[in-house]
């Protein structure tokens, strides 16, 4: 196997706020409007793809994110590892792409996923953040995607002060230094 | 501390804690709430500082953000010292040094005083008179100007502090926590909404807080008492976010404000350390209530800007809030009631009254009646003439109005007195509301501009006296109507609340008092930083400056760091009044953004040093910067420049680089170039349409270079896609285009082409390419991936593989942007970095040279070839690049195709791209130098210019690649690049210079 | 700053869209068949007018849908926000 290495590969915590990345975790982009995708979904991952928008579903393996009328992401809520990873891109590519169902395209290492927790993070996302997090907070399985410190981000909150923040690889090592320096002034 | 100035006993201030400061090197003393100019008014100091243009001495004149005069500077620290900072608004702290600004070489005695004497020189518009002629004096005029004026001084260190940023939503922000501030925030927090309540105080409670006077009650009790209980009670209010020290600098449309939170300048300089100085509240109100107050007018006349000369109002918060008697012999001016509550509050606190002079003929209003008890002279129907002292006032003359107010009869009146309170009314800070769209009405009863209801934007109001009411029954008994109405509440506790106050009866407005002498001969200061009079104005006027907005900018009013706050309104009565015009029409100057001054740190927040812009990085960032790699900014990227070896120049490692690129193999982090994952059943139809070229016809497994342009038919990027399926593609963009062609593509398919079944992802990130290049190339991708078949036969020029390193999989090409025979391997990004240490292992028999973005720019200029925003720049077509053979010219159709033969794109003069050769192979030209034909042409034809330029290692000469007029038709000519001090000999070539037979790309 | 009622997300700052220009202009179906006049017409003619325009948004940093607006440009205030291919709420 090769080395895996990826950008952030620490954990951190100030007062009851922790920051880490979770990996290796599994990360897909759907994308469709095609009438029977949905079903399609649902029989391979015994999921539904939302269809309301700021919102997700899953089970215990997998969520999926609204993202766009036509445009969800799936991830992994375990990790999991690259064979496995490989397996599940390729059902879904032959059972989606390959039949014209839509579009399926591994995202794996596109995103980073961040998870914070804590009573403080909205109040740290709120230093760079133009959302407005209220129904946000309330609803578990809510998705926002916005802006953080001028970065796109997608967050999921999954649980009561408890998201899951994905961003692009590239910017991750930017935002995670931000987050940490704000995290320090909470 | 001179004690007898102080009043014990006051609730505001804690005179248990003695704070020590420092003004002007001298060691002073005040205690905890004090401001500094609370505390300079104990220790009997009123002169602070010297006005702009003449430098007369001036005084500490109000209590708040309006102070054009104590402007002082704090610290002397190169890094921290702060500029420009209110005497009257900055708390005192323990340790505090403050200097005053604008005086040479001390405030007492000041070597640009003497404009004051030249004073009848510098009328309005002096300097752009004298100094507009002749032009080449500027420089030397500016050099004295520079000198004798200046506002404070900039620190000349990079600044310590920490600044923070915060968004906040909420249903209702209330600005200001005076009377009717706190009776909206607690309206509407117990009404369910989410409420955020900002002062710019330490304390809320405006002015009623101190207000203790017989005359004016609630429920009973004095108006001070009864706010101090609501106050206690609403800070228990669960919806309900009280912000002190916090001033709104904006407020924008759909509620968007911006506020300053102060956290630490009140704290002495060991309790800052570490904490954040300033926040910067960006705040989405759904509703907002503006309750910012109004300020005391002063009144205009002659000599009015001697220190001691201060608002009314301004000597009463002295008293009342900081219990500091701003003189022992006190005089007010007036022309209105409220300076008869000063009265009260000073005689309360057993300071002598030598006189109040009322310009009005009698008033009997309670609060008069009140006075008058106490036996102290009224000059009614009289207005000051004259005041004398330099540094502090010291007498003041005063005569009788007459009939008409336009004048001075009967005997002059001189009175001793060391403090002259000055009220003209109230000016509503409307400042807010019009910022944020509202239009102004004008009411002429007391010449005050207020919020038009009809013309406010949705969701806000106004309320208490920035609306306009100035009686405190009428502030408690309209602002809970409007509050009631405005949040649709049916009930409210302070329905039936009881007040009593005094009712002004008698208004009487004069803007410019008359004197004895003749105008030419006073000094009634309108701008007292700017020192601009009212006969500045007048002059403006008789030199033919109509518009409020040029009166402003020819005489300086209203533009010092105060904006006008304090006399902005008689500037525009003495206009109206001189004009004949009503002051409703005039209008006013535009309120503009911020309220008060906000620090650059404020505005940037944490946006400095590492966060000043996004830093982007690929996988491979931490083994570039391990190798000693020099990085290039391209967009947000951090892209390895160059690896210099031994301390090499960049030169020198450029050369080598791409020496070994040629003879062996070169390794390069190609990762930033964007990625777009295409997939549907109209994938070879979509690209048919946004390339040049044709794409159906591409096979399973190739690659092709592609063309995009805008539909203006200039080049708009280019990359190679490659087709991994019967549906699927994979397009790569220009590092810098990647994300802008992605939503370019989208907009395509969102709005003009919805039909088609095309998908695009963005996969830019999760692959990493890495490319390698060179005769070797094929070695080292053999010994990376074994099983893999790299026969030109199985592997060809312009096609694809997908393959396994290790069990990961990755996708090869074979493409070349640099003439080589060269693969690209993207594989999945949290893989990359191993994966190029393995080619690395694998090269070292070969000298793998990682080369970075300089290389890659040479080896591809040798070859001809372009970067799109190099040698493009928006205004080239295919054509002028000499890319004709790329236009698939039997499409229907593609983005941008009609453009190419409108009749400018057609025209043969455009600039076009040539090579250029130098005549003396070493010298190496500059990117962006002109071409011209002809050097003694005056002026100097410009043919075009130099795109890229290199010393090419591998043809021992230099090459470079231009834009020039008609070019395709000047080959083998000769020209000339004009540098500073020679001109080089070139010759227009083609723009291929090296491997022109594409031979390489197999060997 | 306004806040644009993005069809599909529902309420956002304007941070998180960029702007498109004038919306209802049609890329003509055979753009090969128009002089240059006429092409030019559908390339370089903007309104660019002071009070209701009809404009094009994408919410760029969410959705990445595009989608129009009905905005006065003298005050901001937005009338009305639909998707792309309906037609507009109110007159045009």
């Amino acid at each position: 196997m090769l080395n895996f290495e990826t950008t952030v590969q620490d954990s951190k915590s100030y007062g009851d706020l922790t920051l880490s990345e979770v990996e290796p975790i599994l990360k897909i982009n759907l994308r469709s409007n095609k009438r029977e995708f949905s079903t399609k979904i649902g029989k391979l991952l015994s999921i539904i793809p939302p269809i309301e928008a700021n919102t997700s579903s899953g089970n215990e393996d997998y969520s999926i994110l609204w993202l766009s009328p036509d445009e969800w992401l799936i991830y992994s809520n375990k990790k999991t590892p690259y064979e496995q990873q490989n397996l599940l891109e390729e059902n879904l590519f032959n059972n989606i792409s390959y039949t014209n169902q839509g579009s399926v395209t591994n995202v794996t290492d596109h995103w980073v996923m961040i998870n914070l927790k804590g009573s403080k993070i909205y109040d740290l996302l709120s230093k760079s953040s133009p959302y407005d997090f209220k129904n946000f907070k309330m609803k578990k399985g809510s998705v926002a995607q916005t802006l953080l410190n001028h970065t796109d981000v997608i967050l999921h909150n999954i649980d009561d002060n408890n998201i899951n923040l994905f961003v692009r690889r590239s910017f991750s090592e930017d935002l995670w230094l931000w987050i940490n320096d704000s995290a320090r002034f909470l | 501390m001179s004690q007898e100035l102080r009043i014990n006993n006051n609730k505001f201030i804690d005179q248990t804690t003695r704070l020590s400061f420092k003004f002007n090197g001298e060691k002073l003393y005040g205690y905890k709430g004090d401001t500094l100019a609370s505390a300079l008014l104990a220790n009997n100091i009123h002169l602070v500082g010297r006005s702009f243009k003449y430098h007369r001495p001036r005084g500490i004149m109000t209590c708040g953000s309006e102070e054009p005069n104590a402007i002082v500077q704090i610290g002397n620290d190169p890094s921290l010292t702060d500029p420009n900072v209110r005497a009257t608004e900055i708390e005192l702290y323990e340790g505090l040094e403050a200097f005053s600004q604008n005086c040479w070489p001390n405030v007492k005695f000041d070597i640009g005083g003497i404009n004051n004497f030249l004073s009848p020189l510098l009328p309005a518009g002096f300097y752009y008179k004298t100094f507009m002629w002749p032009a080449s004096f500027w420089e030397k005029y500016e050099f004295f100007i520079r000198h004798s004026a200046g506002l404070g001084k900039s620190p000349s260190k990079p600044d310590p502090d920490i600044y923070d940023h915060k968004y906040y939503h909420c249903d209702v922000l209330v600005v200001g926590g005076g009377i009717s501030g706190i009776m909206a925030a607690k309206l509407s927090a117990e009404n369910n909404n989410e409420t955020l309540l900002l002062d710019d105080k330490n304390t809320l409670g405006g002015a009623t807080i101190y207000q203790n006077n017989d005359c004016f009650q609630i429920d009973g009790t004095h108006t001070n008492y009864w706010l101090e209980k609501e106050i206690k009670k609403i800070k228990n209010i669960k919806n309900l976010t009280i912000k002190t020290r916090t001033s709104l600098a904006a407020y924008h449309g759909y509620n968007y404000l911006l506020a300053k939170e102060n956290l630490t300048d009140h704290l002495s300089p060991d309790e800052r350390k570490g904490k954040i100085r300033q926040r910067l509240w960006k705040i989405r109100a759904k509703k907002v209530i503006i309750a910012s107050g109004s300020i005391e007018r002063p009144l205009i006349f002659n000599n009015n800007d001697r220190p001691g000369i201060m608002l009314s109002s301004a000597i009463k918060k002295f008293i009342d809030f900081y219990g500091v008697k701003t003189g022992k012999e006190i005089s007010l001016f007036t022309n209105n009631d409220s300076a008869y509550e000063t009265v009260i509050s000073l005689k309360k606190s057993g300071v002598n009254i030598v006189s109040i002079i009322d310009i009005r003929d009698k008033s009997s209003s309670k609060i008069v009646k009140e006075v008058e008890k106490h036996n102290i002279k009224i000059y009614w129907n009289h207005t000051i003439v004259n005041t004398e002292g330099y540094r502090r006032i010291s007498f003041i003359e005063i005569m009788k109005l007459s009939d008409d107010g336009s004048g001075v009869i009967g005997k002059k009146i001189k009175l001793k007195t060391d403090c002259l309170g000055i009220s003209g009314g109230w000016t509503p800070m409307v400042h807010l509301f019009t910022q944020s769209g509202g239009k102004l009405k004008f009411r002429s009863d007391d010449n005050v501009f207020l919020p038009d209801k009809n013309k406010t934007p949705s969701d806000q109001i106004s309320i208490g006296s920035c609306n306009g009411d100035f009686d405190i029954k009428d502030i408690i008994l309209n602002s809970n109507r409007d509050v009631k109405t405005f949040l649709g509440i049916e009930s409210s506790p302070f329905d039936n609340l009881k007040v009593e106050s005094s009712k002004e009866e008698k208004k009487k407005n004069i803007w410019l008092l008359p004197s004895d002498k003749p105008i030419g001969k006073t000094k009634p200061f309108l701008d007292f930083q700017n020192d601009s009079t009212a006969k500045d104005v007048k002059l403006a006027l008789r030199e033919g400056f109509k518009s409020i907005e040029h009166v402003k900018r020819y005489t300086t009013t209203g533009m010092g760091t105060d904006q006008g706050k304090l006399s902005n309104m008689h500037a525009l009565g003495i206009i109206a009044e001189t004009t004949g015009t009503n002051m409703g029409e005039l209008g006013t100057t535009t309120f503009r953004p911020p309220y008060t001054p906000l620090t650059f740190g404020a505005i940037v927040g944490r946006n400095i040093g590492e966060f000043f812009d996004h830093i982007r990085k690929t996988a491979m960032h931490n083994w570039h910067v391990q190798n000693k790699a020099k990085f290039e900014n391209v967009g947000q990227w951090k892209r390895a420049w160059y690896y210099p070896k031994n301390g090499e120049t960049m030169f020198e490692a450029v050369q080598r680089e791409s020496k070994a690129a040629r003879e062996s193999v070169g390794i390069l982090d190609a990762s930033t170039l964007g990625k777009i994952d295409i997939q549907g059943t109209d994938a070879s139809e979509f690209l048919n349409r946004v390339y040049t070229n044709a794409w159906s016809k591409l096979a399973i497994g190739k690659c092709r270079y592609g063309l995009m342009l805008n539909e203006d038919g200039m080049v708009y990027d280019d990359g190679v896609t490659t087709r991994l399926g019967e549906n699927h593609y994979i397009m790569t963009t220009t590092t810098g285009g990647a994300a802008n062609v992605l939503s370019k593509l989208e907009d395509y398919l969102q709005t003009e082409w919805p039909e088609l079944d095309v998908y695009l992802t963005t996969v830019t990130d999760h692959f990493s390419t890495i490319s390698i290049c060179g005769p070797n190339s094929k070695k080292i991708l053999s010994k990376v991936i074994p099983d893999l078949d790299l026969s030109d036969q199985s592997f060809p020029h312009m096609s694809f593989k997908n393959s396994k390193i290790n069990g990961i999989k990755c996708r090869v090409m074979r493409i070349s942007f640099t003439g080589e025979h060269s693969y690209e391997i993207n594989i999945q990004s949290n893989y990359a970095k191993n994966v190029w240490e393995l080619c690395m292992d694998a090269g070292k028999d070969y000298n793998i040279t990682p080369y970075g973005t300089e290389t890659m720019h040479l080896l591809r200029a040798e070859k001809g070839f372009i970067i799109t925003g190099q040698d493009t720049d928006g205004t080239m077509t295919p054509s002028d690049l000499q890319m004709d053979w790329i236009i698939g010219k039997k499409k229907f159709d593609f983005i941008g195709k009609r453009s190419l033969y409108r009749s400018d794109t057609i025209r043969d003069d455009r600039k076009q791209l040539v090579g250029l050769l130098t005549d003396d192979p070493r010298e190496i030209l500059e990117e962006g130098a002109q071409i011209v034909e002809k050097l003694n042409q005056k002026p100097i034809e410009m043919l075009g210019h130099v795109t890229s330029s290199y010393f090419s290692p591998n043809l021992n000469k230099s090459i470079a690649l231009a834009v020039m007029k008609s070019g395709k038709k000047l080959k083998g000519k000769k020209f000339f690049v004009p540098m500073e001090n020679k001109n080089i000999n070139v010759t227009v070539t083609d723009t291929v210079f090296f491997d022109k037979e594409n031979k390489r790309l197999n060997a | 700053m306004f806040i644009i009622n993005c069809p599909y997300c529902g309420e956002r700052d304007q941070t998180e869209f960029s702007s498109g220009g004038e919306a209802h202009i049609v890329r003509p179906k055979q753009p090969t068949e128009l002089s240059d006049d006429e092409w030019a017409e559908f390339l370089f003619m903007r309104k660019n007018i002071k009070g209701i325009q009809f404009e094009r948004w994408n919410h760029s940093h969410g959705c990445r849908k595009w989608f129009n607006v009905v905005r006065d440009t003298s005050n901001d205030k937005i009338h009305a926000v639909y998707k792309m291919g309906e037609k507009p709420p109110v007159n045009k």
